[in-house]
């Protein structure tokens, strides 16, 4: 196993070093097991507290359990809780049912979240992902400028050596900044029963089956499991060779969809 | 525990599919990838190659190289992180990010090919950054009909090269990643070789020895919060103890510790890669180190680097940006002192006015005052990033904290 106690550390430093050197930063949650897991460490390394705002890009597609979640934990933790929605596009019907699923991830996650950091000015987004959940999220740096159109110019990452992270270079760029990075799916369930960090209970079994990855209604399947405890679901996951977002229709929907999803600034 | 691997070398050696072959050899890919990866083959109408697994980019898979660095985990007897580089010269940098961290490197040279040029720079690279750990695999036996003297020949070649650099007495395999001999499992096509396979080969280092040092620890902020001030830090050498009496370096301030914080409570000691918070009776700054008293970490207002730059050039009374720790100070060029070849480490002669992009050299730099240490001492304070106009353009390590 990963000594936590080493991946924890990293986190904690990297995310005190957002904290000291940008002017506004901000972390995206999305009540699943690995941004919940990320406040948690935000928390602890603020001693506490959150000091900056928590988002939320709502597709209004969500599970109700998410939402329940989102309200009881908002509240448990103190959050400066902030709703992103493209209200626009969802007046519109852009949804899961009303063309390319590419379209909809896009409109109603990027294009939402796009159109909250222009209005609010924030200049770093903290973001929960890891290397071991995608090829192209394995390809990710810490700290990764986005320019003003949100893209991700992959071709040209910055230098990044021992913890020394780039800044921002001109104005209207913003970093995505990805904390847990080096972090498995089995080290974070780890970490949450350690920590007893509260998760959604989506991720329990029920009727023989659970949820492995949490996104939008429509687009997520759950799989066939007995777990229903943390320690089974850590059993669970030793024991597969089936990768953790086999549930999550926008991975698989063409060959190099995810590639395109965050070159133009999916999270 | 788990183990920072590199996988370095020469452009279309097989760093890549020799990672390829490893996660696949060891059960570590999901199911789903190797259909996945079956699938754009058949799209792209190509042979199957273990590199896929790696280079996830669509350009990777168009220009079938490497184009940045990728890490994966895997089982052996411990954990190991392994990071793939591109070999191209134009990607030296994202080859500096994934390497910087490793504690051990495997240089892959092809044995129909031998040493070329990325071979010489990816091995003064590691040496540069110190990792001193290096296993090679002579890849592509294969392609020599799994014979013995192609072998012995580069075996010989690369040895020369890395004793240059002054890595001795190393474990030479011969394999090949496409065919999965000698690198997770052991090959019957090579009897007249009788040593170990990659993995047994990895599995086998033993993890180096770190001396007792003074404690140093790196102020990254200082937060205010009632009744006292709060500093939190990681500690980057020896252990941080409750009641320590400390001298924060260079903004000289002094204090004993009276609680370190690890939220939601309290330890008594905290020890090397710790992040901590302190209540200390003194207004250290971001950027300082502290030290104990007896101990104190030195300020210079000049040292001598070894740096290699990634972007640009660097002369003689440029001002740079140096980020050491948590210092961010300007930094003039003094003096070029000499030009080290990137490709092999040798001394360059003609004139020392000016270095380029991908070159590397001896530099003394007036700073501001700048609490660090030579690398050779405390590799985690001897260690900068020169920044010009906002972007990290070169590496260096600090050789002597005097200019």
């Amino acid at each position: 196993m990963l000594d936590l106690r080493d991946l924890e550390n990293r986190t904690l430093y990297i995310v005190r070093e957002v904290y000291a050197e940008f002017k506004k930063p901000a972390v995206l949650w999305s009540m699943g097991k690995d941004s919940t897991a990320m406040l948690w460490l935000c928390r602890k390394a603020f001693f506490g507290e959150v000091p900056f705002p928590v988002i939320h890009i709502d597709t209004g597609y969500k599970f109700a359990a998410m939402y329940e979640f989102r309200s009881r934990l908002a509240s448990e933790w103190g959050l400066d809780l902030r709703v992103a929605r493209n209200e626009e596009a969802i007046s519109r019907g852009v949804g899961p049912y009303s063309g390319d699923r590419l379209e909809c991830c896009t409109m109603l996650k990027t294009q939402a979240l796009k159109d909250y950091l222009e209005r609010e000015g924030f200049d770093t987004l903290i973001l929960a992902i890891r290397r071991d959940e995608h090829g192209i999220r394995a390809k990710e740096r810490y700290f990764s400028p986005r320019d003003e159109s949100f893209r991700w110019d992959y071709r040209d990452q910055p230098l990044e050596m021992w913890d020394q992270f780039q800044g921002l270079a001109t104005e209207g760029m913003h970093m995505r900044v990805h904390p847990l990075l080096h972090w498995r799916e089995l080290d974070v369930w780890e970490y949450v029963k350690q920590e007893g960090i509260p998760v959604n209970p989506m991720y329990f079994t029920r009727d023989g089956w659970r949820y492995r990855s949490l996104g939008c209604e429509p687009c997520t399947r759950p799989i066939e499991s007995t777990a229903a405890s943390i320690d089974e679901i850590v059993e669970e996951i030793r024991g597969t060779r089936v990768a953790e977002r086999s549930g999550r229709a926008q991975d698989k929907e063409q060959t190099f969809t995810m590639q395109k999803l965050r070159a133009l600034g999916y999270m | 525990m788990s183990v920072n691997v590199v996988v370095v070398g020469h452009v279309d050696h097989g760093k890549s599919t020799l990672i390829g072959r490893l996660l696949y050899d060891s059960e570590t890919l999901p199911e789903d990838r190797l259909a996945e990866v079956q699938k754009l083959l058949e799209e792209y109408k190509r042979r199957f190659e273990f590199a896929y697994f790696l280079d996830s980019f669509q350009e990777e898979l168009e220009e079938e190289r490497t184009i940045d660095t990728t890490r994966v985990l895997f089982k052996g007897r411990d954990y190991y992180t392994v990071v793939d580089v591109p070999g191209h010269k134009e990607f030296i940098k994202n080859m500096l990010t994934g390497a910087c961290h490793a504690q051990a490197a495997v240089l892959v040279v092809s044995a129909p090919e031998g040493v070329q040029e990325q071979t010489g720079r990816h091995s003064f690279l590691i040496h540069m950054l110190g990792i001193r750990q290096v296993l090679v695999v002579v890849n592509k036996m294969d392609a020599v009909d799994y014979e013995q003297s192609p072998f012995e020949q580069v075996k010989e070649d690369t040895a020369r090269l890395l004793a240059s650099l002054g890595y001795t007495g190393l474990t030479f395999i011969p394999g090949s990643a496409l065919e999965g001999d000698n690198i997770y499992k052991p090959s019957a096509n090579m009897p007249w070789y009788r040593g170990p396979t990659l993995i047994q080969a990895l599995d086998a280092l033993e993890p180096e020895q770190v001396a007792e040092k003074a404690l140093r620890l790196v102020v990254q902020d200082v937060y205010p919060r009632a009744p006292d001030k709060l500093t939190v830090g990681r500690v980057e050498a020896g252990t941080l103890s409750r009641g320590d009496r400390l001298v924060f370096q260079p903004s000289g301030a002094t204090g004993t510790v009276e609680r370190i914080l690890v939220y939601p409570g309290e330890v008594e000691k905290a020890y090397s890669d710790d992040c901590v918070g302190l209540e200390v009776a003194a207004e250290p700054r971001r950027g300082d180190v502290a030290g104990p008293v007896g101990s104190t970490p030195a300020v210079t207002e000049a040292f001598t680097g070894e740096v290699v730059l990634l972007e640009g050039t660097l002369t003689t009374g440029d001002v740079f940006e140096i980020k050491c720790a948590t210092a961010r100070v300007p930094a003039r060029v003094r003096e070029i002192r000499q030009r080290l070849s990137s490709e092999t480490g040798a001394l360059m002669e003609g004139d020392s006015g000016v270095i380029n992009e991908n070159e590397a050299a001896v530099v003394v730099f007036d700073t501001e005052p700048l609490a660090l240490e030579a690398f050779s001492e405390t590799p985690q304070l001897g260690r900068f990033v020169l920044v010009r106009e906002g972007r990290n353009t070169g590496a260096g390590l600090v050789l002597d904290v005097s200019g």
